[in-house]
């Protein structure tokens, strides 16, 4: 081992010490710093994935749009169906509908599907927490959750489904009557706008309400496993009129994807300052040491030891630290994920706050993704970011000239 | 004849002081044989370390050269082999054990091989301290750190010695004793040995005996 890394390693870990203080501390800062981003970002990207997950799951890989209407879909879900990487397509009519129990009225998104394909597509029976989605009928709904909740309407209620064409209808003066239909299921995605704005239905029932006649919006696609979104979307326009397109989710919902990133990386960039914060903190411990140490430099020089080796001397501290509170924040920061949902559930508890948090977050659990890009990137930066923290110190040091460093006092 | 381990030659130095110019050296001369010893006095300030660093190769003279075995090369790389140091302050490394302050030379030479460890360790034996090789230099006396600091910088077998008031910080049988030590294991490495002193008594013990007086060598 090189004398220069010897000797760091000895600065840091004195021999007959087990407390290094200076070690302990600065292993701590940059620790903890590492500790958070692996925290923040795990629940950011866990956040981030189910959000990209359920989009999946409820919407295919691909969505089929046309400009107003698909006409013909059964013929268009033949063609889409025939595309390479196809796994199946179903087709799907949405929009806004006021449903109305006892006094208490809603206003979510009715989804028509299709029962004969939406399985092979949308794995809605999953989802279905209360009833069946076997007994869904043109006179019946399956609705979200906290819809439900929210009307106080259960398995086997009547509702009443108000139609957007009954606006149209009044102005021509003509009278459109509610649809009644029964609830035979209760669904649960997990996602808090979802489960509290949607109801499902289908395709006929919806068709109905919308005056859609045998039209459709749309198809939701599922693709074979490990077909490329883009590539399948674009394989499917190929074959499709202009007027009709395919989108990969990733474009369907591309903006939302934007602020997810964006997000994302605003709170990587803010978190990082905690580790740049603790280099600070390991540069200045290791200035005083270089002022502290002046003389063993200085006869480091005597020795034969060259400047760039000195400076090495003391970036490797710089290196070291770095690594290890890298090393420590990961260790904590992995654990600290392993347990969030045992945390969260504890202050929830403690605070009696359990409800308002299923209802106002985003999930029922705290979720966590982070990738190995994102963990890569973490132990890159706070690294680099160490190890600079080094430079100035190694500077100061090679900078010393043995004959003066010799005679300091 | 061979070329002299050490030769300097009209070696000048100066500092500034205030609005004047401190004539330290004013033309130095002097040679070194193998194995040979010399003691250098003179009074505080005469420039007697300003000497020894310009001899070491840690400062560069205004005028005059330095060569060691003929070669003027006396930067850091050569040195680490060519020449070991002793300071008074003793200059240990505080995180490293005895055994490791003299490896340390080593391991700045160019890294430790299967006969640095043995090596070390005989040279703490030669300096009476075997059995104090794992101790830290805060759990040595003066005159004990002093003694690994002669181990260190025999360590790379070196051709010259240099010594800085070796003794300036210890007590005089202390001090006696180091430099009686200093003196027989250049002896025995064939190593030269150029000691600076204050006192008197230690310089009459090398071969050859110089005095440094208004910047110039002089015969003791």
């Amino acid at each position: 081992m090189p004398w220069y890394l010897h000797l760091a390693l000895r600065q840091l870990f004195p021999t007959g010490r087990w407390f290094p203080f200076f070690t302990v501390i600065s292993t701590l800062g940059v620790g903890l710093g590492v500790t958070l981003l692996v925290i923040v970002m795990g629940v950011m990207g866990g956040f981030s994935y189910e959000i990209r997950h359920m989009i999946v799951d409820t919407e295919g890989e691909v969505q089929v749009k046309a400009r107003g209407w698909i006409s013909d879909y059964p013929d268009v879900v033949k063609r889409v169906e025939s595309v390479p990487g196809v796994a199946a397509a179903t087709p799907y009519a949405v929009d806004h509908v006021m449903i109305k129990f006892g006094d208490k009225a809603e206003y979510p998104m009715l989804r028509g599907i299709d029962l004969d394909s939406v399985e092979r597509v949308i794995p809605l029976d999953k989802y279905v927490r209360a009833g069946s989605l076997a007994d869904l009928d043109d006179d019946s709904i399956i609705l979200s959750q906290q819809l439900a909740a929210g009307l106080g309407a259960g398995v086997g209620d009547t509702i009443e489904v108000y139609s957007p064409l009954i606006i149209d209808k009044l102005g021509a003066d003509e009278v459109f009557l509610p649809r009644q239909v029964r609830v035979v299921g209760i669904l649960e995605i997990g996602h808090q706008q979802l489960d509290s704005s949607t109801v499902y239905g289908t395709l006929r029932l919806s068709q109905d309400l919308y005056g859609l006649g045998s039209t459709v919006h749309g198809l939701n696609v599922r693709l074979a496993p490990g077909v490329n979104e883009d590539d399948a979307a674009a394989r499917i326009n190929a074959i499709l009129p202009k007027d009709i397109r395919a989108f990969s989710w990733q474009d369907s919902f591309s903006e939302f994807l934007w602020v997810l990133n964006l997000e994302r990386n605003m709170i990587f960039f803010l978190l990082l300052f905690i580790v740049i914060v603790a280099a600070f903190s390991v540069m200045s411990s290791l200035l005083i040491s270089v002022v502290r140490k002046t003389r063993e430099i200085g006869l480091l020089g005597a020795l034969g030891g060259k400047p760039v080796h000195v400076a090495a001397c003391f970036c490797a501290q710089g290196l070291l630290i770095g690594v290890l509170g890298t090393a420590a924040g990961l260790a904590a920061g992995f654990t600290g994920l392993a347990f969030r949902n045992n945390v969260v559930l504890l202050i929830t508890r403690i605070t009696q706050r359990e409800e308002v948090m299923r209802r106002y977050y985003q999930f029922s659990e705290l979720p966590s993704h982070i990738s190995g890009a994102t963990v890569a990137l973490i132990v890159v930066m706070t690294i680099v970011i160490s190890t600079l923290a080094g430079l100035l110190p190694a500077w100061k040091a090679a900078r010393l000239r043995p004959v003066e460093a010799l005679r300091s006092e | 004849m061979n070329d002299p381990v050490l030769s300097a030659r009209g070696l000048k130095k100066s500092f500034p002081s205030g609005d004047a110019v401190l004539e330290v050296l004013r033309g130095v001369d002097l040679d070194v044989s193998a194995g040979e010893s010399v003691s250098i006095r003179g009074e505080s300030g005469s420039g007697k370390s300003t000497l020894l660093n310009l001899l070491a190769g840690l400062d560069s003279p205004d005028s005059g050269t330095v060569a060691w075995d003929g070669s003027p090369d006396t930067g850091p790389g050569r040195r680490a082999a060519y020449l070991g140091m002793v300071f008074q302050s003793f200059y240990l490394v505080p995180e490293l054990d005895a055994l490791g302050n003299v490896l340390l030379a080593r391991r700045i030479l160019g890294g430790l091989d299967k006969s640095s460890r043995p090596r070390a360790r005989e040279l703490l034996g030669q300096v009476g301290l075997a059995d104090r090789a794992h101790h830290l230099p805060s759990q040595l006396s003066g005159g004990e750190r002093q003694r690994v600091a002669l181990a260190r910088s025999l360590m790379n077998g070196p051709r010259l010695i240099v010594a800085d008031e070796p003794t300036g910080n210890l007590d005089e049988r202390t001090g006696n004793g180091v430099v009686e030590l200093l003196l027989g294991l250049c002896s025995s490495a064939n190593a030269a040995l150029i000691l600076v002193t204050h006192n008197a008594a230690h310089a009459a013990k090398a071969r050859r005996s110089l005095v440094l007086h208004a910047g110039v060598l002089g015969g003791g």
